[in-house]
This record gives C-alpha cells, structure tokens and sequence, in this order.
C-alpha cells in the first residue's frame, strides 16, 4: 500500500511535483517522527533533527514565502497616467527596442531566477562556466601559479616576533576553523616573505590596533615560555599581493551559490508556542504544532488546529 | 534574450574621445529607499553631517492608500496622511531593481523631471552631462545588470556610468575614527578605500556579508541571508494578527511598531521568562522594568500618532470602570497592542533563522562561513574590521548581540570589533561620494556613453565585473 505525498523542491516555491514515498505504516501526521522512535522521544526532541515530514518542510517554504511577500494581498498598482501624458521627456524621448523590451516586461525576480537557472544547468553539461562554491574552496591551482618560487628555509622576522616568538620552519599550523587545504597554503606562501612592507601593514592593521598596550608588554617582557610549543599563539601572515589579486579577479558566485548555507552549529532548533510565542513544550498529537501548556493547547485545539498541516 | 549590442547612434558619431563628465550623481538604489545626490568637489567635506546634508532618502514604491489614490516616491512621506491599510509597489525584488517600468518611473518624478522634483538639489538636468554612480546588491543575475546598464545609457542617456556593488562602498568612508585607529589619510591625499573591511549589510530585502579588501569585493566570500527589515515586519504582523487584531493589511503601521518596539536581546531566554504570562502576575515586576509594552495604533481621523508606552496590567479593567462611570471616550477610542516576547522574538530570526524553519545560519554564523573560504591570513584583519549598514543595524542590541556572537565562534587570537557608522541607511551613498573624488579611480571603473555606443552593453557588464581593465590596481603606497 502506497500513499502520495508532495515533496518539498529545493526551490522556494510551491510546483505542484508529485512523488511515490514508501508508507511508514502510522498515520499521515505521524510520518514525521521516525517509526523505530517512540513517541515520547519524538515529543523531546524537536523537530525530528532535520528530519522534517514533507508537509512540514511545504508548510515552511510557504511560510517563508509569505514573510516575503510586499503586501498581504495581490495588488495592482499602475503605474499613475498623469506623468506620462506630459511628455516632458520628448527630447530625448527616443526608446530603443531593447528599453522598451525591458520597460514592458513584467516579468518577476522568481522569473528571471528560474531562467537563469536553466541557463546555468545547460552550460553545465557543455562546460562549466560560473564556479560554484565548493569548486572555489579548494584553490589549489591558484596557489601553484602564485608561489612559484619560494624560500623554504625561513628565518625568524623581526616583525612577526612579538606575535610568534619563535618561528620554527614548519609552516606554523592554525586552530582556526578553515578549510585544511588553505591553512598551511596561507601560512607557507607568506613565509617566503615576497611582501613584507604588505605584510606589516597588515599587521598594523588587524593584529597591532585595539591591544596595543598589550602587544607592547609581550614584545618587551620576555620570558623562559616564549618558546614553549604549548603556549604558542598561532596567527597566520597575511597572503601575498598575488594570492590577493588572483582572490580579487575572481568571477561572482551565482545567486543560489552565494547564499548561506545552514548553520555549523548542532544546536537544535528551538520550538515556540504557536499560540503565545512561549517555549513550546507539548506537542499537538494531531498537527504536531508546539504549545507552551495546557491553557494554550485548549486554545489551539478549540480553534486553530489542523489549520495548517 | 535580445541583442546584446546597443542600437548604433543615428550618425552623429564623435570623433573624438569623450571624457567622463565632472558631475557625479549616486544613487543608492535600495529596496525600500533611494539614497541619492551629487557628489561633492575633491577635497570632500570632512564633516561626515556636512556631507551626508547633500544625501536624500526617498521611498523607492508606488503607494496606494485606502481611497485607490497612487502617489509615487517622495510623495509618500507628503501626501499621505492616513496609513491604514496602503498597499505598496516597489520596483526592487529580493535586492535588484526587477521592475523597469516603476523604477524609471520613480527616478523620473524624484530626479529628472523639473516639475516633481523635490529640490534643485536632486535634479538631474541633463543626463548626458552626469556620470551616474548606481549600487546593486551582490550576486546579482546577469540579465538583471544586463537590463540596468540598458536602461541607464540608451533609455536615461547618462554621460557616464558606474555600476558598483553596494556594501564595497562603504570602504571609501573614513571608518579609521570608528574603529579608533589613527588615520592613515594624510589632508590633501585623494581619499582611498581602507585595506580590509568586512561589510555586513542587513538592508530590507536580505542580510549580506561582503569582505572587501582595498575597496573592492572578495567575491567568494560574499554570502546572504534571504531575511530583512521586510521579513521582520512580515513576520510580526502575522505573530500580532494571530494572537491580537488582525493587522495582515498594515504593512507601515506594523513596520512602525517593529522599529519602536524590537529588539535584539542579549539573554534570550531570560527575557522569554519575563515576558510569560504566567510569570508576569507572579512576579509582579515594576512597569519599567518589564518588558512587555504597549503600543497605542494611529488614528488618522484624529490625527494621532502611534506611540509605545509602559504596559499598564490594569488597562482593561480602568477602562471598563471609566465606561460604567460614563467618563470620557478619549481612553476608550484608542487601540492598544500588547507587546510582550513579540519584542525580542521577532528580530531573533536574524541571528537563528531556524526559529522559522530557515534552513540557513544567522548572521554571526554566516560571517565565519563568509570568512572560511578566505586565506586564514586575512581572518584576523577582516574580523577587527566589522562594519554593519543597513536599517536593521538600528534595532537597538543589534551590534552588541552580533559582537558577543562573533566573538564566541571566532578563533580566540583574533581581536573582533564591531561597528556601525553613524547613518547607516546612508553610509554606502557616503562612501560613493568619497569615492567620486578621486577621480582616477572613478575612471578605471566608470564607462562613458562613447565607449557603450561602441562596444554594446555585453562589453559594459564584463567592465563592470573587473574583467576588462586599464590596469591592475596595486594597493596603496
């Protein structure tokens, strides 16, 4: 036994697109929370950790559209006659086709999204042209081109001293959180010192400024754990002028790839009262909409449930 | 699509090479308000009040009021009196001027003709004579800045042309005294963008996060949020209308109310206690103190203003005592909203989208994503070097909550400072200004209209993303 459910499209509008879903065997709402679950765990853990029903994730998309939308109702507003009959403009009133294309068009953002995205696909499968965001994360060609020839062996800089005491010639490791491929590029490309005045700029700029009382009282006190690994603070040197630039020359990212992604954090979503914005701790059984206590739970049974999903 | 190449001039073809015209006009094309004026003469004023004075904000929609009448740009702020129910259109989607017909519309009445034009300073009287400074929002489609710089040169016949990201602006200002660094510039210098600048631009439409550096955009660093000032308003009203009166056709009063009343609070959940009911008749906490509010509605046939006030628990039972006691009508006319986690809970979603089921990571969030393609050398610059723009930027707590967020994720050598210029609704129309003193910049960037009559609008938009240059620009010193 199958049953039809609509799925959620990774665009943000609603398409009517249809798809067979295997039957849980629980009741439609019920889908949301896994089956091997039982059903107080479902109940604690909000939002099923991502793994939201279909209707949920459709009753979200559209919730989002309506937050995006100019006013409540579909509106007409033309475009007030009085000003074009005046033809104060007449002598450089002389439209080309191209203007006159674009100043009839009524087509919306949504339309020209979806035509470009369309575009983008096609070139995709010829070639790839716009770069995508995980193709741009790992610029490993860029930096071959950039550092050609580096001095490997470093020897220790006067300036990065009051930061890093004593740099070995290890290409000094972060605890940042980038991408590993990056990290030691960064660090190592700069330790061939190509750009050292840009470097103390830098320095001036990002590190020295704000904490400058500080910064003089770690150049100036020396102590015997200056070299300790342990108590070593790793800051990077700032990229050459070349990495920069090529940086710079990049093309933009497309639309959908410049926005942000989810978030890095594993905390879970946190659920309201539907009814009057509290912590939603008890669970609708039949629309799995959140309350805060019984006195809202009756409101929203007497009123409001099932009013959505 | 249609031809890439524009219509060739008639015959009257110069022979000799145009230069970019002296005047300069910014326009700061923003969803919800146009930021526009002239540019100043070279040394450019160094009071940032004196500067601002030549910038006009001027609603960017078509409002139409509760008596089907439509009234356009600055006519808004004039004409209309009763706000009730106005429905708008705006020519700006999601950030990018869409609607062409509206948008040439609104520049038309607010720049180009001399009979609706607010004040001679914002007249643009011959087009071919100026060079226009237009921002767009990052990302943009190609079509869309395709169909821009079409309109702009073969439809408004501007001199000369510059299309520029917004948020990049904001480094020609002077952010040194900001940040409370001493100033690189020296007096007679041309101005020049600082060297690395992390722009948040929370604006009406989205939140975005562009890394600049010496002026110009990282591209793969720049990330957006799909929530802003619009969303806000949205999504109170829509909080309001389910739990008070129904409110889903007020988009201005509500936005009124959301920038009287919200606010971005730095102990959430302490906050959310306060403000429940069952804790507010236990704890019986002093009015001012607490954080529920109430917000009295406009009433436009008495031409009253909306205003908030401290909640008052006993509001109803007053007015039904003043009723019985056949005491005046004013207490019993006005309308009053009860606004309680309604305050905090709604710009919330900026900072933990989830809370509406967005699936993308808030602000704070989104500038390590930004930040994480980047060189791990430039993380330290670009964190000390925060600058927040945009209207959102003004809820008050904004900036503290957002400096406490990032200083938690971000990797603990790294000084993180945060700052907002003065006006930022304006501060990206300053920066372009600055920018349009120095003149040499503007002309590695700006086309003329000699040079898009002859080369089409294909060749303007690679101009426009830095693919065909004079030459590199190498920093500074």
């Amino acid at each position: 036994m199958y049953r039809i459910e609509l799925l959620p499209g990774s665009s943000s509008h609603v398409t009517p697109g249809w798809s067979y879903v295997p039957d849980r065997g629980v009741g439609p709402a019920k889908a949301a929370i896994a089956p091997a679950v039982g059903r107080k765990r479902g109940i604690r853990e909000p939002g099923g950790r991502g793994n939201l029903s279909s209707r949920q994730s459709n009753a979200i998309i559209r919730h989002l559209a309506e937050l995006d939308r100019e006013n409540h109702k579909d509106v007409q507003i033309p475009v007030p006659a009085r000003q074009r009959e005046t033809a104060a403009r007449a002598p450089r009133a002389k439209t080309t086709t191209n203007s006159r294309r674009i100043l009839q068009s009524q087509k919306t953002f949504r339309n020209y999204l979806d035509d470009e995205e369309a575009a983008l696909a096609q070139a995709a499968q010829t070639t790839t042209q716009r770069p995508s965001v995980s193709k741009v994360t790992k610029p490993t060609n860029l930096r071959r081109s950039s550092t050609p020839a580096q001095v490997v062996a470093s020897k220790p800089e006067p300036k990065r001293q009051k930061k890093v005491p004593a740099p070995t010639t290890a290409a000094p490791e972060t605890t940042l959180s980038a991408s590993t491929g990056k990290e030691g590029k960064g660090g190592e490309s700069t330790e061939g010192k190509e750009k050292e005045k840009e470097k103390g700029r830098e320095e001036g700029e990002g590190e020295g400024e704000g904490e400058d009382g500080e910064d003089a009282a770690n150049t100036l006190i020396s102590s015997p754990f200056d070299n300790d690994p342990l108590l070593r603070s790793y800051i990077p040197s700032a990229p050459s002028e070349r990495i920069m630039q090529a940086l710079l020359a990049e093309p933009p990212l497309t639309y959908n790839a410049s926005r942000a992604g989810p978030s890095a954090s594993s905390k879970l979503p946190r659920g309201f009262c539907c009814i009057c914005g509290y912590w939603g701790k008890i669970r609708c059984k039949n629309c799995h909409l959140r309350t805060c206590g019984l006195g809202c739970y009756k409101v929203h049974e007497d009123s409001r449930c099932g009013a959505f999903f | 699509m249609g031809t890439s190449k524009a219509r060739q001039p008639t015959k009257t073809a110069v022979p000799k090479i145009q230069p970019l015209p002296r005047k300069t006009f910014i326009i700061d094309n923003g969803a919800y308000t146009m930021k526009a004026g002239y540019a100043p003469e070279f040394p450019p004023p160094e009071d940032e009040d004196t500067a601002l004075s030549a910038c006009s904000v001027i609603p960017n929609a078509l409002a139409k009021t509760r008596a089907n009448k439509v009234f356009i740009g600055s006519q808004l702020s004039t004409h209309i009196t009763d706000w009730n129910e106005v429905t708008f259109r705006r020519p700006v989607e999601k950030g990018y001027i869409v609607n062409w017909e509206a948008q040439r519309e609104l520049w038309e009445h607010s720049f180009l003709d001399e009979r609706t034009v607010g004040s001679e300073d914002l007249r643009i009287a011959s087009p071919e004579e100026t060079t226009l400074i237009l921002t767009e929002a990052p990302n943009a489609l190609p079509v869309l800045q395709k169909n821009a710089d079409e309109i702009v040169m073969e439809e408004c016949g501007f001199g000369g042309y510059v299309r520029s990201i917004g948020p990049s602006l904001n480094a020609w200002n002077e952010v040194y005294s900001l940040f409370g660094d001493p100033p690189l510039q020296k007096p007679d210098a041309p101005i020049l963008p600082v060297e690395c600048l992390l722009v948040v631009d929370s604006g009406y439409s989205h939140t975005t996060v562009t890394p600049v550096y010496n002026g110009r955009p990282i591209q793969r660093g720049i990330r957006r949020l799909d929530l802003g000032g619009k969303h806000l308003t949205n999504y109170l009203k829509e909080v309001v209308s389910m739990r008070q009166y129904n409110m889903v056709d007020e988009t201005f009063v509500m936005n009124e109310i959301k920038e009287t009343v919200c606010y971005l609070s730095s102990d959430f959940s302490g906050d959310m206690e306060k403000t429940w009911k069952a804790n507010q008749r236990r704890l019986q906490m002093e009015p001012d103190e607490s954080i529920t509010v109430e917000y009295v509605l406009p009433d436009p046939n008495a031409g009253k203003k909306g205003f908030m006030r401290p909640h008052d628990p006993l509001l109803k039972a007053k007015k039904r005592k003043s009723l019985l006691s056949g005491a005046t009508t004013e207490a019993l006319s006005e309308d009053v909203l009860i606004l309680g986690n309604e305050r905090f809970t709604v710009p919330e979603i900026l900072f933990t989208p989830s809370d509406i089921g967005l699936k993308q990571a808030g602000i704070a969030d989104m500038v390590l994503q930004s930040l994480s393609v980047l060189p791990t050398g430039l993380h330290p610059s670009f964190l000390a070097n925060v600058l927040v723009v945009g209207g959102n930027c003004l809820l008050p707590g904004f900036m503290d909550r957002l400096e406490t967020e990032l200083r938690q994720i971000a990797s603990a050598e790294c000084v993180v400072r945060v700052r907002r210029p003065k006006d930022p609704i304006r501060s990206t129309w300053l920066g372009a200004s600055r920018f349009a003193t120095n003149r040499e910049e503007l002309e590695q960037v700006a086309i003329t209209r000699q040079e898009y009559l002859e080369h089409g609008s294909g060749w303007a938009s690679r101009k426009f993303s830095g693919a065909i240059k004079a030459a590199p620009y190498l920093g500074l010193t």
